[in-house]
C-alpha cells in the first residue's frame, strides 16, 4: 500500500490549528448561532400575526398586465430577443473589449469580446460590474450648481463666462484626470486647453505606475509603459506586482499568463513571487517569497548583479545587503534559470519607485527581454500617469495660483493623501468643477458637478495599445440628462456637437489615415463599430539605446524603527481605487484571497499577531509618525511577511454610505457599515506622496489592541467540504479535496496528483439514460487565478440578490458559484494556495433529489439537477444533504423596490421569493435559449454554443463546458484529460463537473515521492 | 466559535405585549370585513380562463383574421424567432391603415350623401382607426404632426402566465402546432378571450400526447418544416415535447 499525501489543506488558519474538530461545526450548511439569536417563541408569535395579515391582504385577481408595443419597430429588434453590441469596457483604462447584451432596448449583461485583442474574451468583476452603476438610481441627473440642481444652459453660460474672464487675466487652467486612452477625448481636451495661455492637462492615477514609465524615459528615453508579454516568457520574476489581480491590465496579463501555462501543450512557464502580502498573483505562484518592502530592492539589485556577471558586464564592486527573506542559494538558482532563458524571461515590479523600477528595466535589459517579451515599439497606453506633474500641481492647490481647476475621472479629495488641508486647497480655487457621475468627495467640493455619462450610454473611444483603437457605442437611450465630457468641452468651444461626430470626425482626421486596409472611411467606420476595434498602425516611437547607466544598484534597505510595522496599502480587485464603492455587488463579492467581505481590514501575519496577541476581529489600532491614527479589524494572513501590515485602498468612500440599510431589513437586522457610516476606512491618507511618487508602502506604523471587536463578514469557512470517515480509504488519509502534482511529475505522467477512486457498481444503472446531450463542465484548477470575475457574472446572469454584511455572518451568502481558497504548507514552510470554483455539481446520483419531499429538485433527461422554485416549500432537506454545500436558500424577499435598479435583471431568469431553494443550474437559460434556436433552425446544438455565465467571462478560460455525449466536444475532451479528478468522488454521487490537476512548477516534495512509484 | 447571546430586542418585546396583540386581532377582523363583500370578484390566482378584457383599441380579430384573411405571424411576427409572439407596433398597422381609414361602407355612404349634398366627399376615418393615428401622432396628410406627443397603445395582455413560467413561441410555431391550438378560434373572436386554462396540467397533457401519438395524434412524428430553415434541413428532428421541469421552470 502507497502511502497517501500527508499534504494538509485549510480554509483558515483555525481549522488548520485546531484540528478535525472543528470541522464538526463548520460543516453546518446551518451552523446554529450568529450575531443574534431570534428566539422560537417570538418566531412563532411573529408567524402566526405574519400569517393573519397575509391571509388578509393574499386574495387577489391576477394582476392586470399591459403589453404596450412600441410604435415604429426597428428591423433588427424583435421584442424577446437579445442582441449584442461590440463596446470597450470603461471600468479602469485598460480598455478591455466587451460585448453588451441588450434586452429590449436595455443592456442586462457584459461579456468579454472574444475577438478583442487585449482581453481575448475574458471580463473582470469589476467589469462585470459595471453594469450596475448604469442603472444606479443615485447616478447624477443634471447639473449640479454649488449643490443645488440647474441646468445646462446655466452651468455652460457660467463656466464660459468664468473662462473668458481667466483667459483675460491669463490666469492659470489645470485639466487633472486619470488615464484617458480615449484619443478623440485626449485631443478634445487638448484642443480646448490650447485656448488658454496658461493651462495644463495632468494626469494622474490613484493606483500609480508612474515610477514604471518615469523609469523607461530615463533607460529608452521615452515615457511609455511597454507592452508585457506573459505567454512569451518561460521565467517570470514578479517584484510585487499583482499582475493577475489589480496590476495595469490584469485581464489581458491573465489571459497571456495561461497561456504561457498552456499544460495540453506541455508549456509550464516558471513564475517566482516576491512580495509582502499575498496577492491573487502571488497565490498563483510556483515559488513566492514573502519579502518586506524594504529589501526589494535589494532582491533585484542582488539579481542583477549575478545576472550582469553572467553577461560579462562590469558589477560595481560594493556588495548590496543581503536580503534576510531569500536565500543566495536561491538568487543563484534563479539566475541560472533566467540566464538560461534570456529573451524569453520577464522581470516585472509592482513597486512605484523609481530606483527599484531601473533595476528592473536594467534586468530585462541585461537578459535581452526587450524586443520579445516586452514590447516598446508599440507601447501600452494603458497607464499614463505621472506622479511629479501630480506633485507639481499640489504645491500649485496649496499655493492658491491655479483659476479653474476640471477634474474628470479621478477624486483627489479621496484617493490621495492630504486630507483636509488638499480639501481646503481645492475650495480655495475660484473655478472648480467636477465631471462626475455621483456626488464623490470631490465633487462635494466643486462650484460646479457636470454629470458623466456612463460608457454604456454614450460615444466614445479607447486606444489600451498602440495601434489598437477600440470603439465604445451607446446601448441604451441615455438616463439622466447627462452630457459626455467631449460634448461638454465642444460646447465650450463653442462647436456644439454630438459626441458620434465629434468621434467621426477624429477618426476621419487621425485614425483612418493610419491604416491602409480599408480606402472607404465608412466601411473602415462601420467594420470598426461592428467589431469593437480596429488595428491600426502604432504611433511611431522614437526610443533611445539602452542607457544603463542610470540604474543605480540600491545598496541599503530603507531602516525600520524597532517594533514598527511596515505599512502597505493595495487595492482589491472589488474596489480598485475606489471608484466601485458605489457597487453593493462588488462589495459583497468575497476577496480571492481573504474571503472577507465588506470590509477593509488590517491584515496581519500570524506570528506578529500571536506577538501581539490579535485575533481576526478584533480591532487594532495603527499609528503613524506623522501622528495619524487609524482603527480597523485585524485579519491573520498566511503567507505575508512578518514585519508588515496590509491594507486595502479604496473603501471608506462616502459613496458606500448608502449601503447603511442593504440586505433584508428585519427585526434583528445590522447594518453593513461601520461606525463611521460608510463601508470600511480609507486608508489613502497614508500614502505618501514624496520625491515626485506616491508610495504604497515604506510608512513605518506601531499596532497596538483597542481591546474593541468588530468580527469580519468572511466566508472563508463557510461550506466547508468533509468527508465522512467512514469512506476514507483503508489504510490512508481521507482522498484529497484538491489533487495537485509538480510539472516534472506531469510530464513524466499527466496523470500524476490524480487519486484514482474505484468506481462503485450503481444502483439504478438505466434511470438516466441520456439519450439526448448531457451538460457537463470542467474546471481548470491550474488555470484558475481566483479573481471572482465568475463570481460576479453569475450574480448578473442569474439575478443573485444582494444580502448585506450582517447576512453573510450568518452565512447566508447568495452566491451560487463560491471559489473554495485552500492554504497549504510545503516542507519549507511557503504557503500555498489552491482555488476550487463550486458550484452545484449536478450529480448523476444527486443526494439532494432523494430528499426532497415535494419534487421541487429533479433531474433531466440531459443531466440537470433542476430546482423548480414555484414547486419548493423551504424544507432544506436537499440543502443539508448536499455534500458539496451548493445550494442557498431566500430567508428573505431579497430587495427589489429599486425601480431603476431592476432594469439590471434578466427577463430570462425567475426572482426567486422567500422560502425557496436555489442553487446553479447551468445556466439553464441560455441552454434552453440555444436548443430552441438550433430546433429552429432544424440542427443540433453544435459545441461552444452555449456558454456559461461564469464561462464565458473567465479571464484564464478555466471553465470548459458542453455535452459529454458528444465525444467531439471540447469539454468530452477536457474529461478525458488525464489530469480530471471529480471532488469528493469516493461518495459516488457522480458529478457531471470535473476538475483538472494544479500543476506546480517547483521540486517534488519528499514525501510524495512514494507516490509517484504507485502512479508511474 | 461562541457567539454571544443577546436578550430579545426592545421590539420584541414590545410585539408580545398584550396590547399589541389586541390591535393587529382588531385590525384583521376589519380587513376581512371589508374584503368579504368583494370575495367574488377574486379568482384563483392564475387562473384566468373565460378572461377577456376590453382593449384600448376595439381591434377585431374576425374582421382581420377571420374574414379578411390576414395571417397570424404577419402582425405576431415574433412567434416564430422569439419568446414572445409580440403585439405589433403601430407602424405594422399602418402597413394598411395609411390607405385604409375606415370600412369601405362607411366611405361609400359618405361619397353618395356628398354626391347629393354636391360637394367633394369628406376623408372618413373610423374612430377606432384614428387611435393609430393618434397614437403616431399624425396629421390629416399622415404626415408626423411635432406638435402631438406620440404614445404607444397599452394593450391589454389576455393570456398571462406566472412569472416563474417561461413559455417559448418558438419550438411550437417551428413545429407546427396550428396557433389555434392554444389561443382558441381567434378568428372568429371580435375580441380576444383566453379559452384555455393555461394550467401546467394543461400543458403537460399535450406534451405527453405528443411524444406519444405525434402531433396530429395520428403517430406522425416529423414536424412541420421549421419556416426559418433555409433549404433541407440538416437534422429530421423528430417531434418531442419535453416534460422536464426546466423546459418551462428555470
Amino acid at each position: 500500500m502507497s502511502k497517501r499525501r500527508t499534504k494538509r489543506y485549510w480554509k483558515s488558519l483555525q481549522e488548520r490549528d485546531a484540528g478535525p474538530g472543528v470541522l464538526k461545526t463548520l460543516a453546518d450548511e446551518f451552523p446554529e448561532g450568529g450575531p443574534r439569536q431570534f428566539r422560537r417563541r417570538d418566531f412563532l408569535k411573529a408567524t402566526g400575526f405574519t400569517l393573519g395579515v397575509a391571509f388578509a391582504t393574499g386574495c387577489s385577481r391576477a394582476p392586470v398586465q399591459r403589453a404596450i408595443p412600441l410604435l415604429s419597430q426597428p428591423e433588427e429588434m424583435v421584442p424577446g430577443r437579445a442582441l449584442f453590441y461590440a463596446s470597450t469596457c470603461g471600468g479602469c483604462s485598460a480598455g478591455c473589449g466587451l460585448l453588451a447584451k441588450v434586452r429590449d432596448g436595455r443592456p442586462i449583461k457584459l461579456e468579454g469580446n472574444p475577438q478583442h485583442p487585449v482581453s481575448r474574451g475574458g471580463l473582470c468583476a469589476t467589469g462585470q460590474a459595471n453594469i450596475l452603476g448604469l442603472y444606479d438610481s443615485q447616478r447624477l441627473q443634471h447639473p449640479l450648481k454649488e449643490g443645488k440642481r440647474s441646468s445646462w444652459a446655466e452651468v455652460d453660460r457660467e463656466i464660459q463666462a468664468g473662462l473668458a474672464s481667466i483667459r483675460g487675466d491669463r490666469g492659470a487652467v489645470r485639466f487633472l484626470s486619470g488615464t484617458i486612452t480615449s484619443p478623440t477625448t485626449r485631443a478634445t481636451i487638448q484642443e480646448f486647453l490650447n485656448g488658454f495661455p496658461d493651462a495644463r492637462h495632468i494626469v494622474y492615477d490613484p493606483l500609480s505606475s508612474s515610477a514604471l514609465l518615469d523609469a523607461h524615459e530615463q533607460t529608452h528615453g521615452v515615457r511609455i509603459l511597454p507592452q508585457f508579454h506573459f505567454d512569451k516568457a518561460e521565467v517570470i520574476v514578479s517584484f510585487d506586482a499583482d499582475f493577475l489581480g489589480t496590476w495595469i491590465s490584469p485581464v489581458g496579463y491573465t489571459a497571456d499568463y495561461r497561456a504561457g501555462r498552456d499544460l495540453e501543450a506541455k508549456r509550464g512557464s516558471y513564475h517566482v513571487q516576491f512580495e509582502p502580502r499575498m496577492s491573487v498573483t502571488g497565490s498563483k505562484a510556483d515559488r513566492r517569497f514573502a519579502v518586506a518592502p524594504g529589501e526589494m530592492g535589494l532582491l533585484l539589485t542582488h539579481l542583477a548583479q549575478r545576472i550582469a556577471r553572467k553577461t560579462g558586464t562590469a558589477v560595481p564592486c560594493d556588495e548590496p545587503e543581503t536580503a534576510s527573506s531569500v536565500g543566495a542559494a536561491f538568487l543563484d538558482e534563479l539566475a541560472d534559470r533566467l540566464w538560461h532563458a534570456r529573451g524569453r524571461s520577464l522581470i516585472v515590479c509592482g513597486s512605484n519607485d523609481l530606483q527599484q523600477q531601473l533595476q528592473s528595466n536594467y534586468l530585462n535589459h541585461l537578459l535581452g527581454n526587450y524586443g520579445s517579451t516586452l514590447d516598446v515599439e508599440k507601447p501600452s497606453l494603458q497607464v499614463q500617469g505621472s506622479d511629479k506633474e501630480l506633485g507639481g500641481l499640489l504645491a500649485e492647490l496649496q499655493d492658491g495660483n491655479v483659476k479653474a481647476l476640471f477634474v474628470y475621472g479621478a477624486n483627489p479629495a479621496f484617493d490621495l493623501p492630504g486630507g483636509d488641508g488638499l480639501a481646503g486647497a481645492l475650495r480655495k480655487v475660484p473655478l472648480l468643477v467636477s465631471f462626475a457621475q455621483r456626488v464623490d468627495e470631490t465633487a462635494a467640493l466643486a462650484r460646479y458637478v457636470l454629470p458623466e455619462q456612463h460608457y454604456l450610454e454614450s460615444w466614445n473611444d479607447a486606444e489600451p495599445v498602440s495601434g489598437l483603437v477600440s470603439v465604445s457605442q451607446p446601448t441604451i437611450h441615455p438616463l439622466g440628462d447627462a452630457r459626455s465630457l467631449v460634448e461638454t468641452i465642444a460646447t465650450w468651444n463653442g462647436k456644439p456637437k454630438s459626441a458620434y461626430d465629434l468621434l467621426r470626425e477624429h477618426w476621419k482626421a487621425d485614425i483612418f489615415p493610419r491604416q491602409k486596409r480599408e480606402s472607404n472611411f465608412d466601411a473602415f467606420w462601420d467594420r470598426a463599430v461592428h467589431d469593437g476595434f480596429a488595428e491600426v498602425e502604432p504611433l511611431p516611437i522614437k526610443s533611445k539605446e539602452f542607457n544603463a547607466q542610470v540604474a543605480r544598484p540600491i545598496l541599503k534597505a530603507p531602516r525600520s524603527e524597532t517594533g514598527a510595522f511596515a505599512l502597505v496599502l493595495y487595492p482589491t480587485v472589488a474596489m480598485l481605487d475606489g471608484r466601485n464603492a458605489y457597487n453593493p455587488w462588488l462589495h459583497e463579492l468575497p476577496d480571492p484571497i481573504t474571503k472577507v467581505t465588506w470590509d477593509n481590514y488590517a491584515c496581519i501575519a500570524p506570528a506578529a499577531a500571536q506577538r501581539l496577541g490579535v485575533e481576526d476581529g478584533d480591532v487594532v489600532c495603527l499609528g503613524s509618525s506623522g501622528g495619524q491614527v487609524f482603527e480597523l479589524p485585524a485579519y491573520i494572513q498566511p503567507g505575508q511577511q512578518d514585519q508588515v501590515v496590509a491594507v486595502a485602498l479604496g473603501y471608506g468612500s462616502k459613496l458606500s454610505a448608502r449601503f447603511a440599510k442593504v440586505g433584508p431589513q428585519w427585526l434583528d437586522a445590522l447594518v453593513s457599515v461601520g461606525d463611521n457610516g460608510v463601508v470600511g476606512v480609507n486608508a489613502a491618507p497614508l500614502l505618501r506622496l514624496s520625491e515626485g511618487g506616491l508610495k504604497y508602502d515604506g510608512v513605518q506604523v506601531k499596532v497596538s489592541r483597542t481591546g474593541k471587536q468588530r468580527e469580519l463578514a468572511s466566508t472563508q469557512t463557510h461550506n466547508t467540504l468533509t468527508v465522512p470517515k467512514k469512506l476514507t480509504p483503508p489504510g490512508s488519509g481521507p482522498r484529497q479535496i484538491v489533487q495537485e502534482t509538480t510539472l516534472a511529475s506531469f510530464l513524466k505522467d499527466p496523470h500524476a496528483g490524480v487519486e484514482d477512486h474505484e468506481e462503485k457498481e450503481d444502483l439504478w444503472p438505466t434511470d438516466h439514460p441520456y439519450t439526448g446531450p448531457r451538460w457537463g463542465m470542467v474546471i481548470d484548477q491550474n488555470a484558475c487565478t481566483g479573481c471572482s470575475s465568475c463570481v460576479i457574472a453569475c450574480q448578473v446572469e442569474n439575478n443573485i440578490p444582494v444580502v448585506g454584511r450582517d447576512e453573510i455572518r450568518r452565512n447566508r451568502e447568495m452566491h451560487w458559484i463560491r471559489i473554495d481558497r485552500y492554504y497549504s504548507e510545503t516542507e519549507s514552510g511557503q504557503i500555498e494556495v489552491a482555488y476550487e470554483p463550486l458550484m452545484c455539481q449536478q450529480c448523476e446520483n444527486a443526494p439532494c433529489e432523494t430528499v426532497c419531499p415535494v419534487l421541487a429538485t429533479v433531474h433531466s433527461e440531459d443531466g440537470l439537477n433542476q430546482q423548480v422554485y414555484n414547486r419548493c416549500i423551504g424544507t432544506r432537506y436537499c440543502a443539508n444533504n448536499c455534500p458539496y454545500k451548493a445550494r442557498r436558500f431566500n430567508w428573505f424577499n431579497y430587495a427589489h423596490d429599486d425601480q431603476l435598479q431592476n432594469l439590471v435583471l434578466n427577463p430570462d431568469v425567475a426572482v426567486r421569493s422567500r422560502g425557496v431553494m436555489e442553487k446553479c443550474t447551468f445556466c439553464v437559460q441560455r441552454i434552453q435559449e440555444a436548443k430552441i434556436e438550433a430546433k429552429r433552425r432544424g440542427e443540433r446544438v453544435s459545441d461552444g454554443v452555449v456558454e456559461t455565465a461564469c464561462q464565458q467571462s473567465c479571464p484564464a478560460r478555466a471553465i470548459f463546458f458542453g455535452d459529454l455525449n458528444d465525444a467531439n466536444s471540447h469539454v468530452s475532451k477536457m474529461m478525458a484529460n488525464p489530469r480530471r479528478y471529480r471532488v469528493l468522488e469516493e461518495l459516488n454521487v457522480r458529478p457531471a463537473v470535473g476538475y483538472l490537476t494544479i500543476v506546480r512548477n517547483r521540486p517534488q516534495e519528499g514525501k510524495e515521492e512514494s507516490k509517484e512509484e504507485h502512479h508511474g | 466559535m461562541a457567539r454571544p447571546q443577546a436578550k430579545p430586542s426592545g421590539i420584541l418585546r414590545y410585539l408580545a405585549s398584550p396590547f399589541v396583540t389586541l390591535v393587529l386581532l382588531t385590525a384583521l377582523g376589519f380587513s376581512l370585513l371589508i374584503l368579504a363583500p368583494k370575495f367574488n370578484a377574486y379568482a384563483l390566482p392564475g387562473n384566468q380562463l373565460g378572461y377577456e378584457p376590453t382593449q384600448p383599441v376595439a381591434f377585431s380579430h374576425r374582421l382581420h383574421a377571420g374574414e379578411l384573411q390576414v395571417q397570424c405571424l404577419y402582425c405576431h411576427s415574433g412567434a416564430e424567432k422569439s419568446r414572445h409572439a409580440g403585439i405589433p407596433a403601430a407602424n405594422v398597422c399602418m402597413n394598411c391603415h395609411r390607405f385604409v381609414a375606415a370600412p369601405l361602407g362607411a366611405i361609400r355612404a359618405e361619397d353618395e350623401l356628398a354626391k347629393k349634398e354636391k360637394r367633394e366627399p369628406r376623408r372618413v376615418v373610423s374612430p377606432e382607426i384614428q387611435k393609430i393615428y393618434d397614437a403616431l401622432a399624425l396629421n390629416e396628410k399622415m404626415q408626423p404632426d411635432p406638435a402631438k406627443p406620440t404614445a404607444p397603445i397599452a394593450w391589454m395582455k389576455v393570456h398571462n402566465l406566472p412569472d416563474f413560467v417561461y413559455f417559448d413561441h418558438r419550438p411550437h410555431v417551428n413545429a407546427g402546432v396550428a396557433c389555434q391550438k392554444c389561443h382558441g378560434p381567434v378568428e372568429t373572436m371580435e375580441r380576444v378571450r383566453q379559452v384555455e386554462d393555461l394550467s401546467m396540467g394543461w400543458c403537460v397533457n399535450c406534451h405527453r400526447g405528443v411524444d406519444r401519438a405525434g402531433l396530429d395524434g395520428n403517430g406522425n412524428f416529423t414536424s412541420a418544416p421549421a419556416p426559418a430553415a433555409q433549404g433541407p434541413m440538416s437534422v429530421t428532428h423528430r417531434v418531442y415535447a419535453s416534460i422536464d421541469c426546466s423546459t418551462c421552470h428555470y
